[in-house]
C-alpha cells in the first residue's frame, strides 16, 4: 500500500467531519461514527502498527464510560476534567493488561486479552455499587463545557455535542498521525515487522509495546467516555467482549494500512448497521457474509478496495505489495510479509500453514 | 571517516570481552559446558567447529539474545551478564544473524536508520518528530550503505534483495550501531564466489575500528583474516590459538574428520 | 450444607456441558492454532437440530447419535470450502471469518425457527429425580454428568492413544514435519475441526432438555468456553514447568475447578 501522505489523511478526516452533518439527520448518529472511529484508531494503533491483535479494547472503552459516569454523577467534576480522567484510567488499565499480555505471542496473546476482557466484565458486574452492575450507571448529566465554573459552551443539543466531539476527534487524529509518522511510530512498525531484529538492534520491545498499549487504551477510553456523555448511561455491555469484537471487526473491515482507513471502518459499520437494521431484522446475516468476504478477498479492507478501484479507474495496475519498486515506509497489508524475515512468531505459524 | 568511541578497557593488554564459565542449558540438554573466552580489542577472533558445537549458542549468550544458565560475561569492564540483548547494544555490542533477519517490509535505508537509532534509544521514544534531519542518522546510514556496497539499493524493500545483498545488509545492520564489538554469525553463508572476496576484505577492514568476533565455516576466510581462532566441539572449547597453530593441531583435524582445514591434503 | 451441595452438583450438570464445549474448542485451538469464534454456532446448531428432530417425532437418543454427526459433516464442508483459505493469513482474519460464520448461523436459525426459543422435553427414561437421603437430583443431569465423563475419557484416549491422536498432537507442534511423514495434513485438519464441532453439537443436544433452545445460546456458551480454555492454558503452561507429563491433564482439572467455583450468575444468565 502506498504511504498515504499525512496531510491528505488529515484533510480526509476534516472533510469527513464536515460532511457528516450535511448528509445525516441525526447528530447522535454522527457523533457515534466519530466515537467509534476513535475506538478503532486505538485498536489499529495496536494491530496495524505494532502487530498486536487485542481482544481487550472493550475493557478500556467500558472503563472510560464508567470513569466519566462516576466522575460526573458522584464528584461533579467539570466535563473536560472527566474526559482527561477517562483517558488516564484507560491508559493505566491498558498498561496493566498489556504488561501481562505482552508476555505471550500470537494466538496466546489474543486469548489472554480475551480472558482479561471477561475478567473485567465479571468485576464490573460484581462491583455493582460502583458500576451499577447489570443496570450500569444511569442518568449521567451532560453539563456545559466551562472554565473555572462558568459555562462557556452548551452541549445539550445533538449537533452541539457533535461539534465538540468533532473538534476533539480531529485533534486526536492529528496527534495520532504525528505519532505514527514519528520516530516512535516507525519503531513500532519495525517491531511489528521483526521483533527479534528490533531487540537485536537495541530497542526495548516490551517498553514500546506497553507504550502503544497505553496510548491505545487512553484513546479508546476517551471514546467510551464520549459515548457515555452522549447517551447518559454507562452500560455493562460496553465492557463486554462483544464490544471488543465489534471494535476489532470495524478495524479489520476498514483496513489496517493507515489511520484514515479506521475512520472508514467505523463509519461503514455504524451507518451500515443503522440503515440496514431498519430494512431487515436479519441484517446481521449480511454483516456475517461481509466479514467472510473480507477475510477471503479483501485483506486491505474497505480502504484497500477503494484504492484498487481508484487505481483501476486511472488505468494503473493495482498495487502489488510485493513489488519492490516502491519501498513502503508505512504499514503493509498483513499478507505481504515475505520470506523468513517476518516476526518470528507469526512467521512460524504462517509458513507452517502453507501446503 | 568512522569514529568508534574509544574503549574504556583498562590497559592495552586487557581483553575487551571476558567470558568465564559460561554454561547454557535447554531443559536437560547442556549446550555449553562452561566456556572461558577472552576477546582482545581490535582483533578478528573466529569461532569455528563442527555443526552442533554450540557456536551460535555461545554467540547468543555473549550478545544477550539468550541468557546464561551459569557464568559471567564482562564487556569493556562492565558485567553484562544480567543484561538483555537490547541493553548490550547500548554498551557497544552488535550482531548479525546466521539466518537472515531483517525488517523485510521496510527499505534498506530504513533498516539501517533503525539500526543506527537503536543505540540512541531514548531518542526512539520521540512521538512527535519524523525521522528527518538529525534523526535520520543520514551520516551513519550513507556511510554504511557505501561500505556494504548497497547505495543503489537504498530505497528497495529489504525482503526483495538478493541473498548476497541481504547478507551484506545483515552485516550493515551491525555496523550501523557503531559498536565496539561486532559479532558476525556466518556472514558469508550462501554467498557466491564473487561476493565472498568482497566480504572477506570487508571483515578484515573492520578490524581497524572494531573488534570482530566471527563464526565461519569457510576456512579460507578464517585462516586468512583471523588473529585468534577458538575451536569448539560439543559445547566445549577444544583448543585456541593462532591460525597456524590451529591448522597443525591434531585434535582439530580429528574433530573435523580430516581435510577440511588443510584444504584437500589428508 | 445440603443446599450448598445441591448448588454445586447442579453446577456440575451444566458445567460438564461447558467442559465439553471447552474440550472441543481447545482441540481446534491446539492443532490449528485457530481462534474459532464459530464454536458456539455449532453448539447452537446441535441444540436446534435436536429440537427439530424431536419435533419430527424422532427419539432423543437417536438425535443424540445423529445430530453431532450431521453437524460434524457440515463443519467438515465449511472447513474445506471456506475456512481453509485463511489459515495462512494473520489471526485477525481467523477471528473475522469465524465471527462472520457465527453471525450467519445465528441469523439463519432465527429465520427458520423464530427469535423466541423453545423447550425440549426430557426423554421419558430420564425424567424425574433421584433421591438419596436428603439429596434430590434430576436424573437427566446425572446422565449428562456420566455421559460427558465417559465421552471425555474416550476423547482423551483417542487423542493420547491412537495414531490419529498422535498425528493431531504432532501436527500442533509442526505441520511441516507431519506432512513430510506422509500424513495428509489437510485431511487431519478437516477431521479435527469436524470433531471439535461435533463435540460442540453434542453439548448442544445434551443442553437442550435442561435449558431449552434459543438463538443466543451460542454466544454465551462461547464466552464461557473461551475462559475455560484460557485458564486451562495458563494452568497448563504453569504446570509444564513443574510437572510436564501431567500438564496436558491439567486442562481438564482446571476446567473442573473453574466450573465448580463458578459463582452463581457469573458470565451470563445460564
Amino acid at each position: 500500500m502506498t504511504r498515504l501522505g499525512s496531510h491528505v489523511q488529515l484533510l480526509l478526516a476534516v472533510a469527513t467531519v464536515l460532511i457528516l452533518p450535511l448528509v445525516m439527520h441525526s447528530g447522535s448518529l454522527a457523533s457515534e461514527v466519530l466515537i467509534y472511529a476513535l475506538a478503532v484508531l486505538g485498536c489499529n494503533l495496536l494491530l496495524g502498527y505494532t502487530g498486536l491483535l487485542s481482544f481487550g479494547q472493550g475493557i478500556f472503552f467500558g472503563l472510560g464510560s464508567y470513569a466519566l459516569g462516576i466522575a460526573l454523577t458522584r464528584f461533579d467534576l467539570p466535563v473536560l476534567a472527566t474526559l482527561v480522567l477517562a483517558v488516564v484510567v484507560g491508559a493505566v488499565a491498558a498498561m496493566f493488561v498489556g504488561w501481562f499480555a505482552i508476555r505471550q505471542r500470537g494466538t496466546y496473546f489474543v486469548m489472554l486479552t480475551l480472558a482479561f476482557s471477561q475478567m473485567f466484565y465479571f468485576l464490573a458486574y460484581s462491583l455493582s455499587d460502583i458500576t451499577g452492575g447489570d443496570n450500569g450507571l444511569l442518568d449521567i448529566p451532560r453539563p456545559a463545557l466551562g472554565l473555572t465554573g462558568r459555562p462557556l459552551l452548551e452541549l445539550s443539543s445533538p449537533w452541539q455535542f457533535y461539534g465538540f466531539v468533532a473538534v476533539c476527534f480531529v485533534l486526536v487524529f492529528w496527534a495520532l498521525l504525528r505519532l505514527t509518522n514519528s520516530v516512535f511510530g516507525r519503531t513500532l512498525l519495525a517491531i511489528r515487522d521483526n521483533e527479534a531484529r528490533a531487540a537485536a538492534v537495541g530497542y526495548d520491545v516490551k517498553l514500546f509495546k506497553l507504550a502503544a498499549f497505553a496510548i491505545s487504551g487512553g484513546v479508546t477510553a476517551l471514546a467510551g467516555a464520549f459515548l457515555a456523555l452522549m447517551t447518559g448511561i454507562a452500560p455493562l455491555s460496553s465492557i463486554e467482549y462483544h464490544t471488543s469484537e465489534m471494535i476489532l471487526v470495524m478495524t479489520v473491515i476498514g483496513g489496517t494500512g493507515n489511520l484514515f482507513a479506521s475512520v472508514l471502518g467505523a463509519a461503514f459499520y455504524v451507518l451500515f448497521a443503522d440503515w440496514l437494521s431498519t430494512l431487515w431484522p436479519r441484517w446481521l446475516m449480511l454483516l456475517g457474509f461481509l466479514l467472510i468476504a473480507v477475510s477471503l478477498f479483501m485483506h486491505r479492507g474497505i480502504w484497500g478496495l477503494g484504492e484498487t478501484i481508484w487505481l483501476r479507474l486511472r488505468g494503473r495496475p493495482p498495487i502489488d505489495p510485493d513489488d519492490g519498486s516502491v519501498a513502503t515506509l508505512g504499514p503493509v497489508a498483513p499478507a505481504a510479509a515475505t520470506g523468513t524475515t517476518a516476526n518470528t512468531a507469526t512467521a512460524t505459524t504462517r509458513s507452517e500453514k502453507r501446503p | 571517516m568512522t569514529t568508534t568511541p574509544p574503549t574504556t578497557a583498562a590497559t592495552a593488554g586487557a581483553p575487551l570481552l571476558r567470558a568465564r564459565g559460561v554454561v547454557k542449558r535447554f531443559g536437560k540438554f547442556v549446550a555449553l559446558h562452561g566456556i572461558d573466552l577472552d576477546i582482545m580489542p581490535r582483533t578478528v577472533h573466529s569461532v569455528i567447529g563442527p555443526n552442533g558445537a554450540g557456536k551460535t549458542t555461545l554467540f547468543h549468550t555473549l550478545t544477550g539474545t539468550l541468557s546464561t544458565s551459569e557464568g559471567s560475561i564482562v564487556f569493556d569492564d562492565h558485567d553484562v551478564t544480567p543484561l538483555a540483548d537490547h541493553q548490550r547494544v547500548q554498551r557497544g555490542i552488535a550482531r548479525s544473524f546466521q539466518v537472515t533477519s531483517l525488517f523485510a517490509n521496510l527499505s534498506v535505508r530504513e533498516n539501517l536508520r533503525l539500526a543506527a537509532q537503536g543505540v540512541h534509544r531514548s531518542g526512539a521514544f520521540n512521538g512527535w518528530h519524523r525521522p528527518e534531519g538529525v534523526r535520520a542518522h543520514a551520516g551513519t546510514v550513507d556511510q554504511t550503505l557505501q561500505r556494504m556496497g548497497l547505495e543503489k539499493q537504498a530505497d528497495i524493500t529489504a525482503g526483495l534483495l538478493s541473498h548476497s545483498q541481504q547478507r551484506r545488509l545483515e552485516v550493515g545492520m551491525a555496523l550501523a550501531a557503531r559498536p565496539k564489538a561486532i559479532f558476525l554469525d556466518e556472514p558469508t553463508s550462501g554467498m557466491g564466489i564473487d561476493d565472498l572476496d568482497a566480504m572477506k576484505a570487508l571483515i578484515r577492514g573492520l578490524r581497524d575500528d572494531h573488534t570482530v568476533v566471527l563464526i565461519e565455516h569457510n576456512m579460507g576466510i578464517v585462516m586468512d583474516i583471523s588473529d585468534t581462532i577458538t575451536v569448539m566441539q560439543q559445547g566445549r572449547v577444544l583448543v585456541e590459538g593462532k591460525p597456524d597453530d590451529i591448522r597443525r593441531d591434531e585434535r582439530v583435524r580429528t574433530a573435523y574428520l580430516g581435510n577440511m582445514i588443510t584444504g584437500g591434503r589428508a | 450444607m445440603n443446599v450448598y451441595l445441591l448448588q454445586v452438583v447442579n453446577g456440575i450438570g451444566i458445567g460438564m456441558l461447558y467442559f465439553l464445549l471447552a474440550v472441543g474448542l481447545s482441540i481446534i485451538f491446539g492443532l490449528l492454532r485457530f481462534v474459532n469464534f464459530s464454536h458456539g454456532a455449532f453448539y447452537l446448531l446441535g441444540a436446534y437440530f435436536c429440537f427439530q428432530a424431536v419435533q419430527w417425532g424422532l427419539s432423543f437418543w437417536l438425535a443424540l447419535l445423529i445430530v453431532p454427526l450431521v453437524v460434524g459433516a457440515c463443519a467438515w464442508i465449511i472447513e474445506k470450502l471456506v475456512l481453509r483459505h485463511v489459515y495462512a493469513q494473520p489471526h485477525e482474519f481467523h477471528i473475522l471469518i469465524t465471527v462472520g460464520l457465527a453471525l450467519v448461523v445465528q441469523e439463519a436459525v432465527i429465520l427458520v425457527w423464530g427469535p423466541l426459543g423453545d423447550n425440549v422435553a426430557t426423554p421419558a427414561a430420564l425424567a424425574g429425580v433421584v433421591m438419596w437421603g436428603d439429596f434430590i437430583y434430576p436424573k437427566y443431569r446425572l446422565f449428562v454428568i456420566g455421559f460427558t465423563s465417559v465421552f471425555a475419557v474416550v476423547l482423551w484416549w483417542i487423542l493420547e492413544g491412537t495414531r490419529l491422536g498422535s498425528a493431531v498432537r504432532a501436527g500442533s507442534e509442526s505441520t511441516e514435519m507431519v506432512s513430510l511423514l506422509g500424513i495428509n495434513v489437510f485431511r487431519v485438519f478437516s477431521l479435527v475441526f469436524a470433531l471439535g464441532a461435533a463435540t460442540a453439537a453434542l453439548a448442544g443436544v445434551l443442553a437442550a432438555p435442561i435449558r431449552g433452545v434459543e438463538p443466543f445460546m451460542g454466544i454465551e456458551a462461547l464466552g464461557i468456553a473461551f475462559v475455560i480454555v484460557v485458564v486451562g492454558g495458563i494452568v497448563q503452561s504453569v504446570m509444564s514447568t513443574l510437572w510436564p507429563e501431567g500438564a496436558r491433564l491439567m486442562i481438564y482439572v482446571a476446567m473442573a475447578a473453574v466450573l465448580l467455583l463458578r459463582p452463581h450468575g457469573l458470565l451470563g444468565r445460564g
